[in-house]
C-alpha cells in the first residue's frame, strides 16, 4: 500500500492501516536495543522466542525492572519517527510534536494479568489531531496477544452515544463484548491509527510474552490539548 | 555541592501547579535521581527571570537546580543572556520532561523548544466535547 493509500484509510476510511516499516535498519536496533535492556536472561542470547518465553514467566516486579532498564534508551522515540519518514512526512509535514519518551508495552500471558480495556487514545488528552503508530517486535500470526480495532465510524457512534448519557468511557464501553479478532501482523509491520479508533485486547494464553512498541505524533501545525512539554518533544525529520 | 530545587509562580506555561505541588514533583525527582536536596529557593510569584536563583548561586556555588518545567526558564532576551552567562557551569534538572543537561547550548535548546510549544495554538479543552473534538478533525480548513 502506498503512504497516500495509508493516509486515506486513516483520515477518511476506517481510522487504521497496517503498514510496512520503511526503515528496517533502524527497526532492527529500536528491537535490538529493547531486548538487550529487558533481557535479563543474558544465557538466552538474542533468540526473540526464548526471551519472550522467559518473560512470559516474570514476576510483575522483574517486568517492572525490565522497564526501569528502557529508560536508559535514549533517542527512542526519534528512531521510532524515523523508521517510517515518508508516511509521517506526508501526514504530518516535516515538523512534529512526538511523544517525548515512546512506550514499549510488555503484555503477558494468563488469566490472572489484566486485559487493555477497550479505550480511545484521545482519553489521555492528546491532541485530537494526533496520530499513533503500535508496532509489535515479533511476530502475531495467531489471536494471542494481539489488539483489536474498532473502525472509526462505530468508535464515533458509541462515543456519541455516552455523550448523550453524559459519560466518557463509562460501563457502556468497560463491559463492552468485543467480538473482533485481533490484527495480525509481521515484525517490520506497524498500525496507524486515529485517536479516536477504539481499540483493547484480550486476556492471552500463550507461552509468549507480547512485545511492542508505541508512539504518539501530530503535525507542529495542528493546535495541542491538554499535553504538553511533559509529554512531547518538537522534532523535525530531516 | 549545592542541589537546590526551585519553585515559582504557579503559571507555569500553560500548566498551574501550587508550589507545594511543585516541591513534591521535584522532590519525587530528586528521589529517583539519588539527589540529596541542600535548598529550596522561591522564586517570587511573577518573577519570571530566575533572579533569585542567580542571586543565590553567587553565594552557595550551586552545582545542580532542580525545576519542574522548562517553562520555568526566562523568555525575555535580557532574561536569558543574564541565566546563560551566570549559569551555564550547573546542571538543570527538569522534572516534568525530564531532561537534564548544562552549558549554553543545552539551555538555549529548551528556550527554543518553549518557543515553539509557546508559538503552538492550544485547544481549550474546558470549552470542548469528545464529540466537538472529533468533529474538529473532520473540517478540512479548521486549522
Amino acid at each position: 500500500m502506498k503512504s497516500m493509500d495509508i493516509i486515506k484509510e486513516v483520515t477518511s476510511g476506517p481510522g487504521y492501516a497496517v503498514f510496512p516499516i520503511e526503515n528496517m535498519d533502524i527497526f532492527n536496533t529500536i528491537r535490538d536495543n529493547i531486548f538487550s535492556k529487558i533481557n535479563t536472561y543474558k544465557e538466552l542470547g538474542d533468540n526473540v522466542d526464548l526471551i519472550r518465553k522467559a518473560m512470559a514467566k516474570m514476576s510483575s516486579a522483574e517486568v517492572n525492572k525490565s522497564m526501569i532498564n528502557l529508560l536508559k534508551f535514549n533517542d527512542f522515540s526519534e528512531m521510532i519517527i524515523n523508521s517510517c519518514p515518508n508516511l509521517i512526512k506526508t501526514l504530518c509535514g516535516k515538523k512534529l510534536f512526538i511523544q517525548r519518551r515512546a512506550h514499549t508495552v510488555i503484555k503477558l500471558p494468563g488469566e490472572k494479568q489484566f486485559k487493555t480495556l477497550p479505550h480511545y487514545e484521545m482519553m489521555s488528552g492528546i491532541s485530537p489531531f494526533s496520530y499513533i503508530i503500535w508496532a509489535p517486535l515479533h511476530d502475531i500470526d495467531d489471536n494471542e496477544g494481539g489488539i483489536y480495532y474498532l473502525d472509526k465510524k462505530k468508535s464515533s457512534e458509541i462515543m456519541k452515544k455516552e455523550e448523550t448519557e453524559g459519560l466518557v468511557n463509562g460501563p457502556t464501553i468497560l463491559n463492552m463484548k468485543i467480538d473482533k479478532e485481533p490484527s495480525r501482523m509481521k515484525f517490520g509491520e506497524a498500525i496507524i491509527f486515529s485517536p479516536f479508533v477504539m481499540h483493547g485486547n484480550n486476556i492471552f494464553n500463550s507461552e509468549l510474552a507480547r512485545i511492542a512498541i508505541n508512539i504518539r505524533f501530530q503535525s507542529y501545525n495542528k493546535p495541542l490539548l491538554q499535553k504538553n512539554t511533559d509529554y512531547l518533544k518538537y522534532y523535525q525529520l530531516p | 555541592m549545592s542541589i537546590a530545587t526551585v519553585t515559582t509562580d504557579f503559571n507555569i506555561g500553560p500548566f498551574k501547579i501550587p508550589s507545594n505541588g511543585q516541591s513534591m514533583i521535584m522532590n519525587n525527582y530528586a528521589q529517583r535521581k539519588n539527589l540529596i536536596v541542600d535548598l529550596t529557593i522561591p522564586e517570587p510569584m511573577l518573577s519570571n527571570s530566575l533572579a533569585t536563583v542567580q542571586w543565590m548561586h553567587k553565594n552557595y556555588k550551586l552545582t545542580k537546580l532542580i525545576l519542574c518545567s522548562i517553562y520555568q526558564l526566562p523568555f525575555k532576551q535580557e532574561g536569558i543572556e543574564e541565566l546563560l552567562n551566570n549559569m551555564a557551569n550547573v546542571e538543570f534538572n527538569f522534572a516534568l520532561e525530564g531532561i537534564s543537561g548544562k552549558g549554553r547550548d543545552f539551555l538555549l535548546n529548551n528556550i527554543n523548544e518553549i518557543k515553539m510549544f509557546r508559538n503552538a495554538k492550544i485547544i481549550d479543552s474546558t470549552e470542548t466535547s469528545w464529540v466537538d473534538l472529533y468533529k474538529m478533525t473532520q473540517e478540512k480548513d479548521k486549522f
